[in-house]
């Protein structure tokens, strides 16, 4: 536990230099979701005037889903990073050290939190410009970014199994961009469920974002909603370890 | 007391429809650079990424200091340093960074990390670049910078696969210098090339390899020697019929060791013990033929004439393409 801990940290310094010092590391998963921040928000902010929704403003609805969005994005980054290791030959590096070779994904899974989290705050912190109230104040802002920090390692998983199966940076940036519209869509993330169609409102219920996205907008909008925080650790800790045992199972494959 | 450093043993890697490497024997000795010479395609990457515990053999055992590297992988890794065909450098980290990761990755404690790196920055002249970022190097710092990463943890051997491909002449003979430096400092070398003349120059003892298979092993001196003296090269005019060729190869013939010439595209060439006291009567003997000659040469025989006896082709070098870097999706060669 102890080496593995030491392993991971060497190369979790080395993916948070590279994110220090390569700034587009750090802001290539914001573009969209800041766009999507600022448009939305004005767009569509006469939503708040439909009856059956129950947000103050649309931008208190939308904060969470942004925050969501991020650390899908910020995921899908990760497999990139895994393809480009690859082809540098750093993996050979590593696999040619002594190092436990689990401990090789558990850096990467601590670095991809990392950047999530950091990331999640950009996007909290730009809302907060725009006018958005935080109603769990500090404390939750901090639980907010850990639960997509959790989020994003769920989801990295997936990448890395792409980019470990296919070996290619653009198959695992296009089939990143591919999931993320519809499993973004296909939730609350944009509408609240009283106002969503049937079918959709089925779907939503099976679809993970779904969860973190209403504990996110409880912990904005209502308070210390522990049922769905609960909720929301629940399914992305499963999702995680899924994609985690797959994309484990990718990366022995590929040293073998 | 020679210890035996590196063991290999009627290894065997089988692709999906090729047999990369065919029943490779052969030992390493502590303190030796052997060289292991062919062409792009003979099955050296792969003979070396399985020595090196990346790549699982097909069958056959190879033991590195004494270990397994199937059974003990993580102790052969302790052992040794394998610096790649295609370097394996992080752009964005600086020089000293690079190094210190490696020598923490292989569980050097970070003090002595920092030392040991600021000994290799010496002694592979990268001082002065020390802090920048490795994505500034050009060619020659990159190979120098890879080949100190090799090194960190001060291992008892180390692995070079091509170790010079695509680098300038210049910064070639330099690197040999480092190599040769380093093997006088106890460092066991074992490098793979397609060049001759770095076989030549490098390695104590060398095994030429093509197909996946070794086909001779002795030290330059020996293998030269093997060809039986010098080396009796005969040049015809361009455009000359495969006919006069063969007319050609019998009259050079008659003046060869073995009783045989060998052809290539216009040129015949034959070994014979004392090449220079006969070349009067070779010209005599080609003159009276009417065999039409533009280039006559004697030679002493060099690791080419040793690899087409052995191999029947002329070394194959194709020169550096773009490389191609996914190692590990397509890890044949």
């Amino acid at each position: 536990m102890k080496r593995s801990v030491r392993e991971a940290g060497i190369l979790w310094v080395r993916l948070m230099k590279k994110l220090v010092r390569v700034p587009m590391l750090l802001f290539f998963a914001l573009f969209q979701p800041l766009i999507f921040l600022l448009l939305f928000s004005s767009v569509f902010s006469n939503l708040d005037q439909l009856p059956g929704f129950a947000y103050d403003s649309y931008l208190q609805f939308l904060v969470p889903s942004i925050v969501a969005l991020t650390a899908l994005n910020s995921a899908f980054q990760s497999g990139i990073g895994m393809v480009t290791d690859m082809e540098s030959g750093m993996l050979d590096k590593f696999l040619i050290s002594p190092i436990r070779r689990s401990s090789i994904l558990l850096g990467k899974v601590f670095a991809d939190g990392s950047r999530a989290f950091a990331q999640a705050m950009v996007i909290i912190l730009v809302s907060l410009v725009m006018g958005a109230r935080f109603e769990t104040g500090v404390a939750g802002v901090l639980v907010m970014a850990g639960l997509a920090a959790l989020f994003g390692i769920a989801w990295a998983g997936l990448s890395n199994v792409i980019a470990l199966r296919t070996g290619n940076g653009e198959l695992t940036m296009m089939l990143g961009i591919l999931i993320t519209f519809p499993v973004l869509f296909l939730s609350t993330s944009f509408m609240p469920a009283a106002l969503l169609p049937d079918w959709l409102d089925t779907v939503a219920t099976f679809n993970p974002i779904t969860y973190i996205v209403e504990a996110l907008r409880a912990l904005v909008n209502t308070g210390w909603d522990w049922g769905a925080v609960g909720q929301a650790l629940a399914v992305t800790g499963g999702l995680a370890v899924v994609t985690f045992a797959a994309a484990t199972a990718a990366f022995r494959k590929v040293i073998s | 007391m020679v210890t035996v450093l590196i063991d290999v043993q009627s290894l065997v890697k089988v692709f999906p429809g090729v047999r990369a490497v065919d029943d490779v024997t052969f030992g390493v000795a502590e303190g030796e650079i052997f060289g292991f010479l062919g062409p792009n395609g003979a099955g050296k990457t792969t003979t070396i990424r399985i020595i090196v515990t990346l790549l699982r053999a097909t069958s056959g055992t190879v033991i590195v200091d004494g270990m397994d590297v199937t059974k003990r992988p993580e102790e052969v890794r302790k052992r040794i340093g394998y610096a790649a065909q295609f370097i394996g450098i992080d752009d964005d980290l600086t020089a000293r960074e690079n190094l210190v990761m490696q020598a923490r990755l292989h569980g050097v404690d970070r003090q002595a990390a920092e030392r040991r790196t600021a000994e290799l920055l010496e002694l592979f002249q990268l001082g002065d670049a020390a802090d920048r970022r490795a994505g500034t190097f050009s060619g020659g710092m990159r190979r120098r910078l890879d080949l100190g990463q090799a090194l960190t943890h001060d291992p008892r051997v180390v692995f070079l696969d091509e170790p010079t491909t695509g680098l300038d002449p210049q910064t070639r003979h330099a690197l040999w210098d480092y190599l040769r430096d380093l093997n006088r400092r106890g460092v066991t070398i074992f490098l793979t090339t397609q060049y001759l003349e770095e076989a030549d120059a490098l390695a104590g003892r060398l095994a030429i390899i093509d197909h996946g298979a070794i086909v001779v092993t002795g030290t330059p001196a020996e293998l030269k020697a093997g060809l039986g003296g010098d080396a009796i090269i005969v040049t015809l005019a361009d455009g000359v019929l495969p006919a006069e060729v063969e007319r050609a190869a019998g009259v050079l013939s008659r003046f060869s060791d073995s009783g045989t010439a060998r052809t290539h595209e216009r040129t015949v060439r034959v070994f014979t013990a004392d090449g220079s006291a006969r070349l009067a009567e070779v010209v005599r003997a080609l003159d009276a033929e009417r065999v039409a000659v533009t280039r006559l040469e004697l030679s002493e025989p060099t690791l080419d004439d040793v690899f087409l006896r052995h191999t029947g082709g002329r070394m194959r070098v194709e020169e550096v393409k773009p490389p191609s870097r996914m190692l590990i999706g397509r890890r044949r060669r």
